[in-house]
């Protein structure tokens, strides 16, 4: 009888601490996703910073503003539509055998009038998890921001932003970003920290939208040479970048899947193991040797240098769940190396005016990125299908994205266009749209002023407003 | 004091002062008694018991749901249109008029004879 007893307490005793422990690991998935929040939104102030920087003086005011309205636009955007596509259209089209296999458990929660949306005792992932995905999606649209700087109208961009961030991206990472995705399910596509699903498909949203929009007033000689623009404050672009550096650690962290009760504990998006450590290993030596590539591929160039540390992680980051530190070092070299080539590419072969070099950067280390897994991390089972990672995965990955990404920025920017709602006049593009955006006698800033300079093909300093003068009407004629 | 509008959903009770749920696994369990039928609590919410979360929507919170998609669509709109004809009117200024050398006079700045 004794024993009776004695069993029944422990029952009760194991199936209270069963549940305790289940409070307690929802609890710290809830604060960890809470805090690479947090930690995310220095991505923004790295982007505020970087981009306000990299102007001419008389856009600050309007680049700043710009990132910061970001936030507006995606965010409801993002939750009216973005976590619906998400969570309810991973099956994608109904092109073969066994692709509507997979309907997500998560696609009612997913709703945006679903209760899971607002304080709920028994899910404490679902907002904290949705929020981590809308500081991906601010990322996302800040990519493309940065390429568009001085002449897109802040609403066209706010537009192409919501687009872009709370449409495209989160398609695509529904297709091959979630463990039951068809591109997942069916071909094994690993692309576990999104080199490709945010940084390569908006690089290609970007690049589409750019063919639309067209250079800087005076960019180009009439010979078709780069003129450059002169920075305003190299030292907050380059600040700005080491925000956005910090902020992706938490970037990294947010993309895996934290379960403390269940071996073993750490999960990647497409709830294959991994650890924590292991990432923050790869990131790190992402930005070793992409710094290192970058400085020697631009022969010391400091935008570049830093720059090349964004490109070789964005390029070690889909197999950043499997590589080996030394692995992620040297792609990470190799990759800011082409990045930098690509990038001056870009902008003197294309004729491409990309302000930041975003295409570059995100676009081409992005689908770097996916490329590297087929190559050097193939045999991984990935996905509820435990299909193996593979080259050809990966080139399906690739030739989804580019066109998803490219086409509906170029189809986008286009309508804008034909509605002339795309680019600024040209006559407040050459005065700065600050001046024309703002109060120029409130928000200007309140230090002396020295006359705009920009660089001739061949590298002389040469006074920017005859050139912009001139450049400006022959546009308005 | 009487709510001008009730917002809670009816699995939330009403009624004032302390009273621990019931609950009989745990002597630190800190759920009020008003809470113990209620997993989802938003207001306008269905209110949503255990182990039924994700039921979807009733009607008010349908409608608050779609209004908020209407504010964010002609938020967008209305952006469009601001600038717009904000630039029209800056183009049209600057198109009749010689670019200004600089900013205004400040401090320390250019144009401060001060």
């Amino acid at each position: 009888m004794i024993d009776f007893v004695f069993a029944q307490v422990e029952t009760l005793e194991e199936a209270a601490s069963a549940e305790g422990q289940v409070l307690d690991s929802a609890i710290l998935g809830e604060q960890f996703y809470f805090f690479t929040v947090v930690l995310m939104w220095l991505i923004h102030v790295g982007f505020m910073s970087y981009e306000a920087g990299v102007v001419r003086r008389k856009n600050v005011m309007a680049t700043a503003m710009k990132n910061i309205l970001t936030i507006a636009v995606v965010t409801p955007t993002f939750y009216y539509i973005g976590w619906w596509i998400y969570n309810c259209n991973q099956p994608g089209l109904p092109i073969g055998p066994n692709s509507s296999d997979f309907t997500s458990a998560a696609c009612g929660s997913g709703i945006p009038w679903s209760d899971a949306f607002g304080p709920n005792l028994t899910n404490n992932i679902n907002l904290v998890f949705f929020l981590a995905f809308l500081l991906f999606s601010w990322t996302t649209a800040s990519i493309m921001s940065g390429a568009l700087l001085e002449r897109v109208r802040l609403s066209a961009y706010l537009l192409l932003a919501s687009l872009l961030g709370s449409v495209v991206w989160i398609l695509d990472a529904a297709w091959g970003w979630s463990a039951g995705g068809w591109l997942t399910l069916r071909f094994g596509f690993h692309d576990s920290i999104a080199s490709g699903v945010v940084h390569g498909v908006a690089g290609a949203f970007t690049l589409g939208v750019l063919f639309n929009l067209g250079p800087r007033i005076g960019k180009y000689t009439r010979e078709g040479l780069a003129r450059q623009f002169r920075p305003q404050n190299l030292h907050i672009t380059l600040m700005g970048l080491m925000l956005i550096f910090t902020g992706f650690y938490a970037f990294y962290a947010a993309c895996l899947v934290i379960a403390s009760t269940t071996f073993p504990g750490w999960a990647n998006i497409y709830l294959s193991p991994t650890t924590l450590g292991s990432i923050a290993m790869i990131i790190t030596f992402g930005f070793a040797g992409g710094f290192t590539g970058g400085y020697f591929a631009s022969r010391g160039d400091p935008f570049w240098t830093v720059s090349g540390g964004l490109a070789g992680v964005i390029g070690v980051s889909a197999g950043a769940d499997v590589y080996a530190p030394t692995l992620g070092y040297l792609l990470a070299m190799a990759t800011a190396a082409m990045v930098v080539y690509a990038g001056n590419w870009i902008e003197k072969n294309m004729r491409v005016d990309d302000v930041v070099g975003a295409v570059a950067v995100h676009g081409v280390a992005g689908f770097l990125g996916m490329l590297w897994v087929g190559v050097f991390a193939a045999g991984y089972p990935t996905g509820l299908n435990n299909v193996d990672s593979s080259i050809g995965g990966q080139l399906i990955g690739m030739a989804t994205f580019l066109p998803l990404g490219f086409l509906s920025g170029w189809v986008a920017s286009l309508v804008l266009k034909k509605l002339n709602l795309l680019r600024v006049p040209p006559e407040v593009e050459v005065i700065g749209l600050d001046v024309a955006e703002y109060e120029p006698n409130l928000y200007f800033p309140e230090v002396a002023v020295q006359e705009e300079m920009l660089v001739e093909p061949d590298g002389t300093p040469v006074v920017a407003a005859t050139v912009l003068t001139k450049s400006r009407d022959e546009a308005v004629s | 004091m009487p709510a001008i509008i009730n917002s809670a959903p009816d699995c939330v009770t009403s009624g004032s002062g302390s009273e621990a749920a019931r609950v009989e696994d745990s002597a630190d369990f800190i759920l009020q008694a008003n809470y113990q039928d209620c997993a989802g609590f938003g207001t306008f919410m269905p209110g949503s018991t255990y182990g039924d979360e994700g039921t979807g929507a009733e009607t008010i919170y349908m409608i608050l749901t779609w209004l908020g998609i209407v504010v964010t669509v002609a938020v967008l709109v209305a952006w469009v249109l601001y600038e717009n004809r904000r630039l029209i009117v800056a183009a049209t200024t600057f198109g009749r008029e010689a670019p200004p050398g600089g900013p205004p006079p400040q401090p320390g700045g250019v144009g401060d004879t001060q």
